[in-house]
């Protein structure tokens, strides 16, 4: 399939036939259960032709480098046709934001756009996402049901010995439920690296006083932590002692040892801490 | 009939109007050789990719007291990714459609163009190429422009190719004799790469070097784009450059073999295209490596013998010294953490691990897809002998299924973590003699001193200055953005300046006036 074809000319037509096809049909395939739900508001409004082409011709100019022509993944940047926040978004709620103010912590610039620009990227985004998510054949990006070639059995005995998890992590504690939670890609990114864990910062002052928090901020010359009361507080460098307890650290340390069986093992394993 | 004083005078008239006609339109062919002290006539400042400057009014003792001279801003979200050259006391720099002459004391706005926005990808601009007077600019929708430098103005514009099949262009073009040499983007779509030689006063093509065959060859690859700008040894009389990799991009089905020229370094003859010699970094890429960085140019001993040397740190991971009269290796060793090769082969190429490439149900690779460096510029300084550059020590994961098709991308990757770190490496051994931590991303491009200096900048927006000898931080300013560009260097009356840049902003450096 050309992506040109698609994106440029065809993908208005696809999107209004796909969307009255969608309504009629709810997801009964075998794999449903591991798919991602997909009957939500803005999977199935329609969006006039003109917009979603106008969007098209937009989203290839500012956004496909990174997100790829169709909003499947180009360079660097994520499926958004998968993405959680496209799909709880109405009308643009949650993806103008984005668009509007970037993502700077992960390498997205912002872009300044008007309302009517927003729209067609919205509507295409949304015409891309319903165009990826009908029926088997010609999609990109990753299912869920694409990460299940592991034994789980073998993703225990990982988990409990080689992989080193059971120091950290167990599947009654912390784990359980952990499946319910993430599903798919979405588990093994954070199996792989959980990006949202926090760090710990003890704080040294010439004082010799001990400040201790969640770490906000650091490079070589700021030390910043967030305390118990919540307060946000920083240092230059130069004038403390500090340590940082980042238990994320652990899971950079296992890239270097996992075999890529491992990997699927552990994904099948944790997907039995529903 | 003239009178023989009317002949005469006319005769004056005409030699006092030759000697007081025009000087000689900047950058001639003598200053891009030659560039001096108040001069960034290309991209890489000279030929050689070294981004090495001579200059020594700032130093590793008075750096701290580096200032701010002025700072342009060009009031757009999208950030600055070119370098900017200097000729005449003027700066011109780019963005997406945008092309800006500044003064180089001031900062103030001397002229603006701007191409009406079409399509193609607005991803970057990575500058201007100037000679004599012209000014070629790239834009999003595959075409060169022509500007006069004094006032922006259009002087020819011609197509470099279709936007619509998927290409588009964002290189700084390279002149090198009367050719003004331009490549191509777009590794969305499955299109032949090249490399193109273009007439400076009309825009018509002289060569046409094609780096991969039609899409619909047999067995046969697309992709090898001329992403960014090579290097030229005039002695030689060799340009150097890089291609980039492969289309379908990360299922090599279709594209049995080595895939030629993609992940390439070719040296090619300037004035008429043909190929000279091509050594491939990354033979049957499946992993979008590109490896169009900087073919840098060094003249030195390597174990004890004088070489004409070509240095490449790739994205792939691997740092490749070449003899660049033949292309034969000298060394190929890792500056990082890979594990997608199973070693090199006779030529000192890298072997692919079949068991790594993209699958299904996906495979855990390092480096990540953006590579173990990118677009920032290294430099080689040469009183150290060290190849700094910045790179990124990452991870990620691969797929690829059937049903990903054959076209373009064909399947997915994800970063799953990186650190981005200056490397100064032993070119002789391939040894890191310091590390210079940058965050949890990648950080600026590389420019060295004589004076011992590395301009350089982190991964939070922090410019840095750091001592070339062991990467100990001298200097800093934080800029307040993300930094996408490489810095330049120059002296302009009698001043030495250091112009970075961040977000959309310009910044010029120098120390306080006296």
């Amino acid at each position: 399939m050309k992506f040109l074809q698609c994106t440029f000319g065809v993908a208005a037509s696809c999107a209004v036939l796909l969307s009255a096809a969608a309504a009629q049909t709810p997801a009964s395939s075998p794999q449903a259960g591991n798919q991602i739900q997909q009957s939500t508001p803005s999977a199935t409004k329609t969006y006039p032709p003109e917009l979603v082409e106008s969007g098209a011709s937009l989203f290839r100019q500012d956004c496909s480098f990174c997100h790829g022509r169709d909003a499947t993944g180009g360079e660097t940047g994520p499926n958004l046709t998968h993405s959680r926040l496209v799909r709880s978004d109405v009308d643009g709620d949650q993806i103008g934001p984005v668009i509007r103010n970037g993502r700077p912590d992960k390498g997205m610039p912002p872009f300044d756009r008007s309302d009517q620009q927003i729209a067609s990227l919205v509507a295409f985004i949304h015409a891309q996402q319903y165009a990826q998510s009908g029926g088997k054949g010609g999609r990109k990006g990753v299912d869920a049901s694409d990460l299940q070639t592991g034994n789980a059995e073998a993703g225990k005995k990982y988990f409990e010995g080689a992989g080193g998890c059971a120091h950290c992590h167990s599947p009654t504690g912390d784990l359980a439920g952990i499946a319910s939670r993430y599903k798919g890609l979405e588990l093994e990114q954070n199996m792989l690296y959980p990006r949202h864990a926090k760090s710990k910062v003890i704080v040294v002052l010439p004082s010799g006083e001990t400040v201790t928090g969640t770490l906000a901020y650091r490079d070589e010359f700021t030390i910043a932590l967030t305390d118990s009361s919540g307060t946000y507080r920083s240092w230059r460098t130069r004038d403390v002692q500090y340590k940082v307890d980042a238990p994320a650290n652990a899971h950079v340390e296992q890239f270097s040892k996992y075999t890529d069986e491992d990997i699927h093992n552990l994904m099948a394993y944790l997907q039995t801490l529903q | 009939m003239m009178s023989r004083v009317g002949r005469v005078f006319l005769l004056a008239i005409s030699v006092l109007v030759a000697s007081t006609s025009l000087p000689a339109q900047q950058p001639d062919n003598q200053m891009l050789l030659h560039p001096p002290a108040d001069s960034w006539p290309g991209y890489h400042g000279d030929y050689s990719g070294r981004r090495h400057s001579s200059l020594t009014q700032v130093t590793p003792r008075n750096v701290k007291n580096l200032t701010l001279a002025w700072s342009f801003q060009t009031n757009q979200t999208i950030p600055l990714k070119s370098s900017p050259l200097l000729v005449d006391g003027i700066l011109y720099f780019t963005a997406p459609d945008n092309v800006w002459a500044v003064d180089a004391r001031s900062g103030h706005q001397i002229w603006r163009f701007t191409y009406p926005r079409g399509q193609g990808e607005h991803i970057g601009q990575r500058g201007v190429g100037m000679y004599k007077g012209s000014v070629f600019f790239l834009t999003p929708d595959a075409h060169l422009i022509c500007l006069n430098a004094k006032d922006g103005s259009v002087r020819w514009k011609v197509e470099v190719a279709d936007v619509s099949k998927g290409y588009w262009t964002s290189m700084a073009p390279l002149v090198v004799g009367s050719h003004v040499l331009i490549g191509v983007s777009g590794d969305f779509d499955n299109l032949a790469g090249f490399l193109r030689a273009v007439d400076p006063e009309t825009g018509a093509t002289q060569w046409q070097w094609d780096s991969t065959l039609p899409a619909g060859t047999p067995n046969e690859t697309t992709g090898g784009m001329t992403w960014m700008t090579g290097t030229y040894d005039p002695d030689l009389n060799l340009v150097y450059w890089g291609t980039g990799n492969p289309t379908p991009v990360l299922n090599g089905s279709t594209r049995p073999g080595d895939d030629p020229y993609t992940c390439s370094i070719v040296a090619l003859n300037p004035d008429t295209g043909k190929l000279v010699w091509a050594f491939q970094a990354s033979p049957h890429d499946t992993h979008d490596w590109d490896a169009v960085e900087t073919p840098v140019l060094v003249d030195g001993d390597f174990h004890g013998k004088p070489h004409k040397m070509l240095m490449q740190s790739s994205r792939n991971g691997y740092f490749f010294v070449l003899d660049r009269t033949n292309g034969k290796s000298l060394l190929t060793v890792p500056f990082g953490t890979l594990n997608w090769s199973l070693g090199v082969d006779k030529q000192a190429r890298p072997i692919p691990n079949p068991e790594k490439e993209p699958a299904p149900d996906g495979r855990l690779i390092a480096p990540d897809e953006g590579g173990m460096t990118n677009y920032r510029s290294p430099s080689f300084d040469t009183k150290t002998g060290l190849f700094i550059v910045s790179a990124n020590l990452g991870w990620g994961i691969y797929f690829s299924k059937p049903a990903d098709g054959l076209y373009g991308w064909s399947g997915a990757d994800y970063g799953v973590w990186g650190t981005g770190v200056i490397e100064a490496i032993d070119y002789q051994t391939g040894k890191i003699r310091w590390r210079h931590e940058l965050g949890e991303e990648s950080g600026a491009g590389v420019l060295t001193t004589d004076s011992g200096l590395t301009f350089t900048g982190d991964a939070h927006g922090n410019f840095l200055a750091l001592d070339s000898n062991d990467g100990k931080t001298l200097w800093h300013a934080g800029s307040g953005s993300h930094i996408t560009s490489s810095p330049i260097t120059y002296q302009l009356d009698g001043r030495q300046y250091v112009v970075t840049s961040s977000g959309g902003v310009l910044f010029a450096w120098s120390l306080p006036e006296p």
